[in-house]
C-alpha cells in the first residue's frame, strides 16, 4: 500500500503539475505546437538522463556527462571549421565521448576512486579540454556546415498533428536513444548484469560477474551518450562553445532520481527517468510562459526533486 | 503479540511469559516468527497489537530506547559494531561516554568500562583501544555481547537479555565463556531468551523451550522433561531424524582438484587432492583459514607457493573464471557477499548463468529456471519475482544454493552452508549436497559444527591458524577427538 502511494506519488505530481499548467495556460500550454517544442527542447536532457541512468544502475554516478557534451560539440565544431566532412567530425566527438567515458571507468573500476570523486575530477579535466580546443571562443556562423545545423531544423512531416507540424528530428533522435537504453538495460543479459552490480556489487562478483569490466563499459555508454547529447546541442544552436553542455548534468541526475521514486524497489528504470525529464522540461516550459523569474523557477525545480525523493525515502523506511 | 507484513502474518498472537533466573529458548524453523518477535520486543518494529508486562505492570514499547530503558538488552544476529570506532567505543555506543570537566571524552574511563565488560564476559585477551574492524568475527561477537552486560550508572541491572543465534559466529571455547557468562546473569536473577538453531546448545543451557511455527506458539515445555527428537516434531510439524543423509555412491577416481605443498598469505602447507562426488570437509578454531583455503579456488587468495589444478585447469584468477570453469560456490555471509536482497529470487538465481542466456535476457527462461531449481531446493516462497530481502535465513540460503545448482558444478565450494539455518532447511540443504556429490560434483565444505563435519564429509582437513595440521579419513573418530587435532600444532598426516 505504502509502495503503491510511494510509486504513483510522483506521476500523481507530474499530472498535478499538466493540469495547473492546463488550466492556467489555456490557449497555448496544451497545444500540438507547444508540446513539440518541449520534446525537442528536452531532447538532449532525454539522451544525457538515459545515458546517466545506464552508470545509474550500477549505483554509480558521471558528473563530468555536461563537459563532455561541450567538449563533443567544440571537437566536432573545430573539425567542420578546418573543412572536414560532417560524418567525420560527428564520429570524432562520439568517439572522443566513448574515450571519455571509458577513461572515467578506468578511474572508478580499476583504480577504484569513488564515482563522485573520480568524475567531479575529469568534468574539470574534459571542461578544461572544451576550452583549450575552442581557444576558449564560440564557433559558429559559416564554419558550422548547414547540414549538420540543418539536421536539428528539419523533422517528419505530421500533418496528423496540424497544418505544416513536423516532429523534429532531434526529438526522433532522442527516442531513438531511449529505446536502445531501454533495450539495453532490460532486453539484454549486460543490462540484467549491471542491476545485480547495483543489487550489491560483491555479491556480484563472486557470483562470478566480471564487475570491473562491466563498469568500465557502463561509464564509456555514458561517456558516448553524453557526446551524442553535445551534439544535438550543437546543432540545434549551429555553434559550439566549450561551456554549453554544463547545465545538462545536474538536471540529468534529478530526472533519474525523480525516476527511481516511481520503481517497485527504488531501482532506476530507464522509462522512469523520461517521466523525470518531461517533469522538469514540463515545469520549466509553463513557469517560462507564465512569466515566472528564472531564479524562482530554480528554486521550484530544486524543492519539487527533494520533496519527492524525500517522501519516497521516508516511505521506503516505512516498509 | 501480533504483527503481519503486507497482509501476511508473521506472528499470530504468540503469548510468552519469561522468569527471572531462567534461560528460556525460542525455537522454530526460519521464517516462523522467532525474529519478528524480537523486534517487536526491541521495538525495531511496530506489532500491530502487543501488551508487554513486567512485574504485573504495563511497559510501552515504541522505539529501541523503550526496551532499553525498561532492561531489555538485545544481542542481534548480524555483526552491527561500527569497525571504524575503538572496541571501547562500541562496546559503550548506547551509553552516554564518561567526560573530562563535562567536556572531551575521559577515553581513561572509557576503557576501564569497556574492560569490566569485558573481563565479565571472560574476554580480557580484547584490547579496548585496538580498532573493532580488525577484530575476528568471533571477537566482534564477543563486543556485541559485552556492550549488553554493561550496567547503567544508576546500577541498575537489566532484567532481561535477548540473544538470537549468539554463538553461530563464536568457536567452541568462545561458546563456553558466553554460557559461563549466562550462568552468572541467571544466577543474578536476570531472564534470558535465548534463539538458536543448535539444538545440544539448548538442551545443555536452557530451561525453558517455547517452540513457534508459522508465526504461532506450538509449544511451550520444560528442558528436562523434553527431547530433541520432541522438539524438533514440534518445530517441522513432522518426524525429522536429525541424522545425516548416508553416504550412498562410491566416490569416482577421477581427480578434480590437486593442490600441492601450497603457500599463500594467510595458509601453509596445503596439500590434498579430491576426487568426484567427494566431500571435503574443512575445519579447526574459527578463522583458522577455512574461508581463504576456499578463496584460493575463486582467486580471493592468492598462492605464494605450490600448485593448484582445479578441473584439468590453473587455479582460476577470479570467481568469473571460477564459475567458468564450473567452480560454484556459496559465500560464508549471505546477506553481505551472496544475494541482492532487494532484487527478485529470479534476478539472484539467474546472475551467475547469465552467459549461458547469450545476449539477450529472457525473463521467462530466468523464472522457469528459477522455479524447477526453486523446487530441488524445496524453496518456500510466493513465486520467483519475490524479492530475496522477504525470505527467512533458511530459504534464502536456499536461493544461493538453486544459484550455484543452475550451472551444473563440477566443483563446488561451501563456506558455512548451514550457518543460521534452521534444522528443517538443514536437512533439505544435506540431502542436496549428497545428491550433487552423487551426480559427481565435488564439494568443499567448511564448518565450526563438529556433528555436521563428521556426519557429512569424507575427509576432513583441519587448518590450525592456516596451517593444515590434519587430513583425516571419515570414521576415524569421534567429537572429542575431533576437537583435539584443532589444538594440536605440529602436523600430522594420516
Amino acid at each position: 500500500m505504502m509502495n503503491t502511494l510511494r510509486q504513483s506519488g510522483t506521476l500523481l505530481g507530474f499530472l498535478a503539475i499538466v493540469v495547473f499548467f492546463a488550466v492556467q495556460l489555456p490557449d497555448t500550454f496544451l497545444t500540438a505546437r507547444n508540446l513539440i517544442n518541449i520534446t525537442q527542447q528536452l531532447s538532449m536532457l532525454i539522451v544525457v538522463a538515459s545515458a546517466m541512468t545506464i552508470v545509474m544502475v550500477m549505483g554509480d554516478f558521471d558528473l563530468s556527462v555536461g563537459s563532455v557534451a561541450s567538449l563533443a560539440g567544440v571537437v566536432a565544431a573545430v573539425m567542420f571549421a578546418h573543412d572536414y566532412p560532417v560524418w567525420q567530425g560527428v564520429l570524432a566527438a562520439l568517439g572522443m565521448g566513448l574515450l571519455a567515458g571509458l577513461g572515467n571507468g578506468v578511474l572508478v573500476s580499476y583504480v577504484g576512486i569513488l564515482p563522485f570523486v573520480a568524475t567531479l575530477g575529469t568534468l574539470t579535466v574534459f571542461s578544461g579540454m572544451a576550452f583549450v580546443v575552442s581557444d576558449g571562443k564560440t564557433i559558429y556562423g559559416k564554419d558550422i556546415p548547414a547540414e549538420f545545423s540543418g539536421f536539428a531544423r528539419g523533422g517528419w512531416a505530421a500533418e496528423w498533428l496540424g497544418q505544416g507540424m513536423k516532429i523534429p528530428n532531434l526529438t526522433i533522435a532522442a527516442l531513438l536513444v531511449l529505446i536502445l537504453v531501454w533495450v539495453i538495460l532490460e532486453q539484454t543479459t549486460f543490462g540484467r548484469r549491471l542491476y545485480a552490480i547495483g543489487g550489491n556489487r560483491e555479491a556480484a562478483l563472486l557470483a562470478g560477474l566480471r564487475v570491473k569490466r562491466l563498469r568500465l563499459l557502463a561509464f564509456g555508454l555514458t561517456g558516448l551518450g553524453a557526446a551524442g547529447a553535445g551534439l544535438m546541442y550543437a546543432a540545434r544552436v549551429a555553434s559550439a562553445n566549450p561551456t554549453q553542455g554544463s547545465g545538462l548534468m545536474l538536471d540529468a541526475i534529478a530526472a533519474v532520481f525523480l525516476g527511481m521514486t516511481m520503481s517497485r524497489h527504488g531501482e532506476p528504470r530507464v522509462l522512469f527517468t523520461l517521466v523525470g525529464v518531461l517533469m522538469l522540461g514540463i515545469l520549466d516550459n509553463g513557469l517560462t510562459q507564465m512569466k515566472v523569474d528564472s531564479y524562482i523557477r530554480e528554486i521550484l525545480v530544486g524543492v519539487i526533486v527533494i520533496l519527492s525523493v524525500g517522501v519516497a525515502v521516508l516511505t521506503k523506511r516505512q516498509r | 503479540m501480533r504483527k503481519a507484513y503486507a497482509g501476511v502474518p508473521a506472528l499470530d498472537g504468540v503469548d510468552l511469559t519469561l522468569h527471572g533466573g531462567t534461560i528460556h529458548a525460542l525455537m522454530g524453523e526460519n521464517g516462523a516468527g522467532k525474529s519478528t518477535l524480537i523486534k517487536l520486543l526491541a521495538g525495531v518494529v511496530p506489532a500491530d497489537d502487543m501488551v508487554v508486562e513486567r512485574d504485573g505492570r504495563a511497559v510501552s514499547l515504541t522505539g529501541p530506547t523503550d526496551a532499553h530503558d525498561h532492561g531489555f538488552r538485545f544481542i542481534h544476529q548480524e555483526l552491527n559494531i561500527v569497525p571504524s570506532l575503538s572496541v571501547a567505543e562500541n562496546i559503550l555506543l548506547s551509553h552516554p561516554f564518561p567526560r573530562r570537566f563535562g567536556l572531551t571524552v575521559h577515553w581513561k574511563r572509557l576503557r576501564a568500562g569497556a574492560r569490566d565488560a569485558l573481563g565479565f564476559l571472560g574476554a580480557d585477551h580484547i584490547d579496548p583501544a585496538a580498532m573493532a574492524g580488525s577484530l575476528g568475527p568471533g571477537d566482534r561477537m564477543l563486543i556485541k555481547i559485552a556492550a549488553a552486560l554493561v550496567t547503567e550508572d544508576d546500577g541498575q541491572a537489566p532484567c532481561l537479555y535477548v540473544l538470537d543465534e549468539p554463538t553461530a559466529a563464536l568457536s567452541g571455547q568462545e561458546s563456553e565463556m558466553l554460557f559461563a557468562v549466562l550462568a552468572r546473569l541467571k544466577g543474578q536473577g536476570a531472564a534470558i531468551l535465548y534463539v538458536s538453531h543448535r539444538m545440544d546448545e539448548v538442551m545443555r543451557i536452557c530451561d525453558e523451550v517455547t517452540v513457534l511455527r508459522d508465526g504461532k506458539r506450538v509449544a511451550h515445555r520444560a528442558v528436562r522433561d523434553t527431547t530433541k527428537r520432541t522438539i524438533i516434531r514440534d518445530m517441522t510439524g513432522r518426524d525429522v531424524s536429525d541424522a545425516y543423509p548416508p553416504r550412498t555412491t562410491p566416490i569416482r577416481d577421477t581427480v578434480v582438484a590437486r593442490v600441492a605443498d601450497l603457500h599463500s598469505p594467510h595458509l601453509s602447507g596445503i596439500g590434498f587432492e579430491l576426487r568426484a562426488g567427494e566431500i571435503l570437509g574443512v575445519t579447526g578454531l574459527a578463522e583458522a583459514g577455512q574461508s581463504a583455503l576456499l578463496g584460493l579456488f575463486t582467486g580471493r587468495e592468492k598462492r605464494r607457493s605450490g600448485t593448484l589444478e582445479a578441473l584439468g585447469q590453473a587455479a582460476p584468477k577470479s570467481p568469473a573464471q571460477a564459475w567458468e570453469a564450473g567452480i560454484a560456490s556459496i559465500p560464508r555471509e549471505r546477506r553481505g557477499d551472496g544475494l541482492m536482497l532487494e532484487m527478485a529470487i529470479r534476478s539472484n538465481v539467474a546472475v551467475s548463468h547469465l552467459n549461458a542466456y547469450g545476449f539477450w535476457a529472457s525473463r521467462t527462461r530466468e523464472a522457469s529456471d528459477t522455479t524447477e531449481m526453486g523446487a530441488k531446493v524445496r524453496l518456500k516462497s510466493s513465486g520467483p519475482e519475490q524479492p530475496v530481502g522477504q525470505l527467512s535465513g533458511g530459504n534464502q540460503q536456499k536461493v544461493v544454493f538453486a544459484r550455484a545448482l543452475l550451472v551444473q558444478p563440477n566443483l563446488l565450494l561451501l563456506d558455512e552452508p548451514t550457518r543460521g539455518v534452521d534444522v528443517g532447511a538443514k536437512f533439505d540443504i544435506y540431502t542436496l549436497v549428497r545428491e550433487l556429490s552423487a551426480s559427481g560434483c565435488a564439494v568443499i565444505l567448511t564448518s565450526t559444527d563438529l556433528p555436521e563435519v563428521l556426519g557429512m564429509c569424507d575427509r576432513i582437513l583441519v587448518l590450525n591458524e592456516g596451517r593444515q595440521t590434519h587430513l583425516l579419513p571419515r570414521g576415524t573418530m569421534g567429537q572429542a577427538e575431533l576437537l583435539d587435532t584443532f589444538y594440536a600444532k605440529e602436523a600430522e598426516t594420516t
